[in-house]
């Protein structure tokens, strides 16, 4: 093919992205550093580090950042619990039902992020689905609270994301011969040595893949909070939201999108330290 | 004996995490079929009343049909964008391929609240919060990254030497196109359609930044309303109906095209 044919094939797709998606992040830094006008939409286009200063010096919103940062790792944390067994059993076992498997377990990542909430809010309530059936069972007699705290959102979280853990892991086990498990095995590794000095090591890339991608979903995610969390879990993305949304303070909403923005690029920095010290090539 | 018994307990183990994954949607199915104003385990009585008030709620059917236009004119714009790039980028090899890949698949990595608070503050400037095509040039942008991935995909599976014989047997490029290229790629482009029409019709985190009050889609107006006054039946209705249309799409898609082998 001629450079030219393939630059006018790629050259639609590649400016709007550079365009439209781009090239607005870089404009998020630049607002971040300007200011709104007290009492109007208008923007004072003056230097200022008001805005950075507004979220490191209250409490408010640095109680926010770090629930949301130890709700992020909490969440990354069951994803891989989950995603481990679910996963290599899709790899090894799941057989022809293999493909409709992996469609359904990608279910809540085209559902969006807002059905599966509203069922998960008739999952969890009072008079909902658990608290329904195990009164019915006479487990309990008062409701489990279930809505509005750090666990309705951790298990909505965990249900939402849970497809960005096990779609790198399948791609991972999936490349990955099963000889070195059959080896240690005959060599007499019991099951936790195979793991720990086999099977772990050579499945570290898929592992931080998901996990970076599980992290930077729920550190962002806003919707799945203030639903489940019925607007007594405070996140940093909801509070980066409301700024946007209804206060109408983009510059701060901007710092608010920045500072989440600077922990991602750190989740990163330390998701390829870990690959690299710590994973095997097989 | 042993193994037998760890089949099965790993079985159970996978069965309960799959239940995990599928509960709340099969629950938010279950429930629009309760026919009391909220939602209660057990329900004290069924009916099909919200399915029919929504049928019949012009907010919601506005909404809708909103959502709906928005998906199909995004999907194929986005589609047909990102089959182009893909192409160019498979068979021309261009000098700098691997940083447009990233570009393009940018979006899918990225936090796209970020993002929509960005794009919000530029619409505002430009006067196009709000408008119609501010809202398809956010949403081509959110779904061209899903297409772009599996078009790439496809079109490496596609034998280059296939393409290469129907042009030495005399075949001018656009029957070679129509005839051998098109053919291949089709599951791919079908698979692409579905989920990026999928993702733009579910859509709420960067819409309900930008909609502004004229072009409500379902998920915008659904979440609003989650806000304000809590869970409405309707909503239910309406979102039981959703994920059954996605459950179908996805299941004739794994038949038809293999769609998760794709992803």
């Amino acid at each position: 093919m001629k450079p030219q044919i393939t630059g006018m094939l790629v050259a639609p797709a590649a400016a709007l992205m550079f365009g439209v998606f781009v090239l607005p992040f870089l404009f998020l830094l630049v607002l971040s550093f300007w200011s709104q006008v007290p009492g109007s939409l208008g923007l004072d286009t003056s230097f200022t580090l008001a805005n950075y200063v507004r979220i490191f010096g209250d409490s408010y919103y640095l109680g926010g950042l770090w629930t949301t940062l130890w709700l992020s790792g909490l969440v990354t944390l069951i994803c891989l619990v989950l995603a481990l067994p679910l996963s290599r059993w899709i790899v090894l076992r799941a057989g022809r039902a293999k493909g409709l498997i992996i469609g359904l377990s990608i279910l809540p990542l085209v559902c969006g992020a807002l059905l599966p909430t509203l069922g998960l809010v008739n999952l969890l309530s009072p008079l909902g689905f658990i608290n329904g059936a195990l009164k019915s069972m006479g487990v309990i007699q008062s409701s489990l609270p279930l809505l509005g705290n750090i666990t309705g959102v951790t298990i909505g979280l965990v249900q939402a994301f849970l497809p960005l853990m096990i779609l790198p892991l399948i791609t991972t086990m999936e490349r990955l011969s099963q000889d070195y498990e059959k080896a240690a095995t005959s060599l007499g590794a019991r099951p936790v040595v195979v793991w720990q000095r086999i099977l772990l090591p050579l499945l570290l890339p898929g592992i931080v893949a998901g996990s970076l991608l599980v992290f930077c979903a729920s550190l962002t995610a806003f919707v799945t909070p203030q639903v489940l969390g019925q607007g007594k879990v405070v996140t940093f993305a909801s509070l980066a939201y409301q700024q946007a949304a209804l206060v109408l303070d983009w510059p701060f909403a901007s710092a608010l999108a920045i500072v989440m923005l600077i922990f991602l690029t750190l989740a990163g920095v330390l998701g390829a330290l870990v690959t690299r010290n710590f994973g095997r090539v097989a | 004996m042993r193994t037998r018994l760890s089949d099965a307990l790993s079985l159970v183990v996978v069965l309960t995490i799959l239940l995990f994954i599928l509960a709340p949607i099969l629950v938010l199915i279950f429930s629009a079929f309760d026919g009391g104003n909220i939602f209660r385990f057990p329900p004290r009585f069924y009916s099909l009343r919200w399915f029919e008030a929504a049928l019949n709620h012009p907010e919601y059917r506005s909404s809708l049909w909103i959502s709906t236009l928005l998906g199909v004119i995004s999907t194929l714009i986005a589609v047909t964008l990102a089959s182009l790039a893909a192409f160019g980028l498979v068979r021309g090899r261009p000098r700098y391929g691997l940083a447009l890949e990233v570009l393009l698949l940018a979006p899918l990595t990225l936090p796209l609240v970020v993002w929509a608070i960005a794009l919000l503050s530029i619409y505002a400037e430009l006067g196009m919060n709000g408008t119609l095509p501010g809202l398809i040039l956010a949403h081509v942008t959110i779904t061209l990254p899903f297409a772009a991935r599996i078009m790439i995909a496809t079109f490496k599976e596609i034998d280059p030497r296939l393409e290469a014989a129907a042009k030495s047997l005399g075949a001018p490029p656009s029957a070679v196109l129509r005839r051998i290229t098109l053919p291949l790629a089709l599951p791919g482009l079908l698979s692409s359609t579905a989920i990026a029409f999928l993702v733009s019709f579910n859509d709420v985190v960067v819409t309900t930044l930008i909609a502004g009050a004229g072009w409500i889609t379902f998920p915008v107006r659904t979440f609003s309303r989650l806000r304000t006054e809590g869970i409405d039946p309707t909503t239910i209705a309406i979102g039981a109906m959703i994920v059954v249309f996605t459950i179908v799409l996805i299941v004739v898609g794994q038949r038809l095209f293999q769609l998760s082998r794709r992803l």
